[in-house]
């Protein structure tokens, strides 16, 4: 037998070609055993790229991934029966209920003893168990997705965007569960492009941009040495106050609402800020201060926003 | 291959299938529909008798007795033809499909041969038709068979081949026994094909592709599944079809072991085909309409409505380069005309074509996205 391997995952210089394009461009990273993993970057970044590569669906143009010490092109095999996946954008047959879904795909892995109804229960979908799948709602139906990705009881769990289109109370449902499953000792490779997600969940952050890694660490240590200051948002009553900000020789940045944004190394400079502001005779509706996150930290490195919003250019 | 995967993965088409009721509607009930209306409109053309428009330019005693002769028959009511008008152009005035033309000199020859015992004495009667009409091939048919018999009689010996002639005459010439093989054939198609292509793509759109191929099931379990469940969705809705053609028209079919045959390599090959334009085609919509493209064609120029030998002679040649053809006649064969020999010639011609589609098809049927 082979030494079981310190990794779950280990990918060294992975490189995929779409003809022209280079969707992945030479990456390398570890994932330990038990932790929350996720890679976090824009659409078009290569996430799902990178993680049907490592997930066995789809192969790689060169270097290597390996998932528990085994090399994912030469031992898809082996490696089958002892992950989970949960597809980007999957969605199950129609008509089959939830509780016929789980035990379809528990069959197809048909030497093992699944427990359906646990699942459910896990899932939280007991009374949703006879309702065919096309009427759930957005949020069971990623639930029931995470579920049949846990049919054979895996060892390293791949969820690609797994809270991508559901309304915020739906999202965090699935973290709940995600957050249990931690808990639990899995391995859990997770993508994402949405920064509360990661910082919520992740143990380990990977931020992927054109198919690169520009950073990689916890939260915590990413924000600590890429983000080195604080946000201050301020809800002016009008341009006065922005003009006041930006003689002081701050630079305030335009939020999507009314908002202004400013950045700032101490809360000495918050402190001068709001004096100046006063004796200018200028009103303020609110104000925030805060650490910066990971949205900034993606700003930061790659000076585009990790969620484009509509105003924010052609994509790509 | 794993015996318990293939049933898992059955199970769930066959619940899919019959909860969706539409589907089932249009599957199961849209043959049958087509069989009913159509056999309705040829059960008249059976009972009545078919209307022959003969034009007698003899004039003679002899003459009028030969059309009395068709008119008895009880196949025919006939229509006499002012010999004065021009019959080409009043059978396209009047759309007439068929018009039998008795030269004038008919008496003359008939009494060189009666009384003279001139064996070279003939008569040519003429056909003059309109190729695109499905019923002028089945007059014309029976005419042949009225003119066989009477120059059987003319010739004052008893018939040779007795057992082959009682056999056609004695068979009523009933067309919606030939149509019901040609829709089995023809439905038979688009639920394997249009099952295949809505299955592949649906799948593939919604990511189950990629989730089973993070499983243990193989492509081997995939295909032979869907096959599995094309072939049964085949035999039900041709059970369906025989049930309703006997229940309502009394069909006189024979049912033996050529249909489950034909209905098994009709499968294949348009699951093959299925699964081959799945491959190539970018998403569902274009696969569907290149199913469409490939079974609209199939099925009115491969004979699946009518006998082939209704139509002009170009479009014959266009059917034998369609495999459906294949189907049609080889069932055709065997259960109409109980005929082993024709039917182990189309099978063979079909097996082959399905043999080599299936394979292509299992060969186009790839699990992972781009290359
Ligand atoms: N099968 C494919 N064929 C060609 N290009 C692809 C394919 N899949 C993805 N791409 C391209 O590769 C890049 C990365 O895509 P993807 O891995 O899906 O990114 P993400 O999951 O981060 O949104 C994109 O530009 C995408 O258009
Ligand atoms: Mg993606």
């Amino acid at each position: 037998m082979a030494k079981e391997a310190e990794y779950a995952i280990e990918v060294e210089k992975l490189t995929k070609r779409y003809g022209e394009l280079l969707a992945v461009d030479d990456i390398s990273f570890n994932v330990r055993k038990g932790e929350v993993f996720a890679l976090l970057g824009p659409n078009g970044a290569g996430k799902t790229t990178t993680v049907e590569i490592i997930d066995t669906i789809r192969t790689p143009t060169s270097g290597k991934a390996s998932i528990l010490g085994m090399d994912v092109t030469k031992r898809k095999h082996e490696i089958v029966p002892r992950i989970g996946v949960l597809p980007q954008g999957f969605s199950s047959f129609d008509r089959i209920t939830v509780r016929e879904t789980i035990q379809y795909f528990s069959r197809l892995f048909c030497c093992r003893k699944t427990d359906v109804d646990g699942l459910i229960e896990l899932v939280n979908l007991t009374d949703k168990a006879q309702e065919q799948y096309k009427n759930l709602s957005g949020g069971l139906m990623q639930r029931l997705g995470i579920a049949i990705a846990l049919v054979n009881d895996p060892e390293v769990l791949f969820l690609d965007e797994p809270s991508t289109g559901l309304d915020p109370r739906a999202r965090r449902e699935v973290w709940k569960l995600l957050l249990g499953l931690k808990n639990k000792g899995k391995t859990v490779f997770l993508t994402t492009h949405y920064m509360e997600e990661a910082e919520f969940l992740a143990d380990t952050v990977a931020i992927i941009s054109k198919g690169k890694i520009i950073a990689m660490g916890s939260p915590d240590a990413l924000i600590e040495s890429n983000a080195n200051y604080l946000v201050l948002t301020l809800k002016p009553v009008d341009e006065k106050a922005i003009e006041i900000v930006r003689t002081m020789g701050f630079e305030p940045v335009h939020d999507n609402h009314e908002d202004i944004k400013v950045r700032v190394e101490h809360m000495d400079d918050v402190q001068k800020i709001l004096n100046t502001i006063k004796d200018g005779g200028a009103l303020l509706l609110s104000l925030d201060v805060r650490k910066p996150n990971l949205e900034e930290v993606f700003l930061k490195l790659t000076g585009e926003a990790l969620r484009k919003n509509p105003a924010g250019g052609v994509a790509e | 291959m794993n015996p318990r995967i293939v049933v898992a993965n059955l199970i769930v088409s066959i619940k899919s299938f019959y909860r969706a009721r539409s589907t089932l509607f249009f599957m199961i009930a849209f043959p049958i529909i087509l069989i009913l209306v159509f056999g309705a409109l040829f059960m008249k053309q059976d009972n009545m008798s078919f209307d022959l428009c003969v034009q007698d330019l003899d004039h003679t005693d002899s003459s009028a007795q030969l059309v009395k002769t068709l008119d008895i028959d009880g196949r025919f009511n006939v229509i006499k033809i002012d010999p004065a008008i021009n019959a080409t152009q009043y059978t396209k005035d009047n759309k007439l499909n068929l018009v039998l033309m008795i030269p004038k000199g008919y008496e003359g020859s008939f009494m060189q041969r009666m009384a003279l015992h001139n064996p070279d004495a003939s008569v040519t009667l003429t056909y003059l038709y309109d190729p695109s009409s499905i019923f002028v091939s089945m007059k014309m048919q029976i005419l042949n068979s009225v003119f066989a018999g009477i120059n059987q009689k003319m010739s004052g010996k008893p018939p040779f081949i007795r057992s082959a002639e009682t056999s056609i005459l004695a068979k009523k010439y009933r067309f919606i026994d030939f149509f019901v093989p040609g829709i089995i054939a023809m439905s038979v198609m688009t639920l394997s094909l249009f099952g295949t292509v809505n299955l592949n793509t649906e799948l593939r759109q919604k990511g189950v592709i990629r989730k089973l191929s993070t499983t243990p099931i193989t492509r081997t379990d995939w295909i032979l599944s869907n096959i599995l469940y094309q072939f049964i969705l085949a035999v039900i809705s041709t059970m369906a079809m025989l049930l309703v053609s006997y229940a309502v028209f009394r069909i006189n079919l024979h049912i033996d072991a050529w249909l489950p045959l034909f209905i098994v390599l009709d499968v294949f090959a348009f699951v093959g085909i299925g699964m081959i334009l799945t491959r190539f085609a970018k998403d569902a919509e274009s696969a569907a309409a290149a199913a469409n493209a490939i079974s609209f064609p199939m099925m009115f120029l491969s004979g699946s409505f009518f006998p082939l030998e209704m139509m002009p002679g170009f479009m014959q040649t266009v059917a034998r380069i369609l495999p459906l053809y294949y189907v049609n006649e080889g069932l055709r064969a065997s259960m109409v005309f109980n005929d082993h020999m024709a039917a182990l010639r189309y099978s063979a011609i079909i097996g082959v074509f399905a043999a080599v589609v299936f394979i292509l098809g299992i060969i186009a049927t790839n699990w992972e996205e781009g290359q």
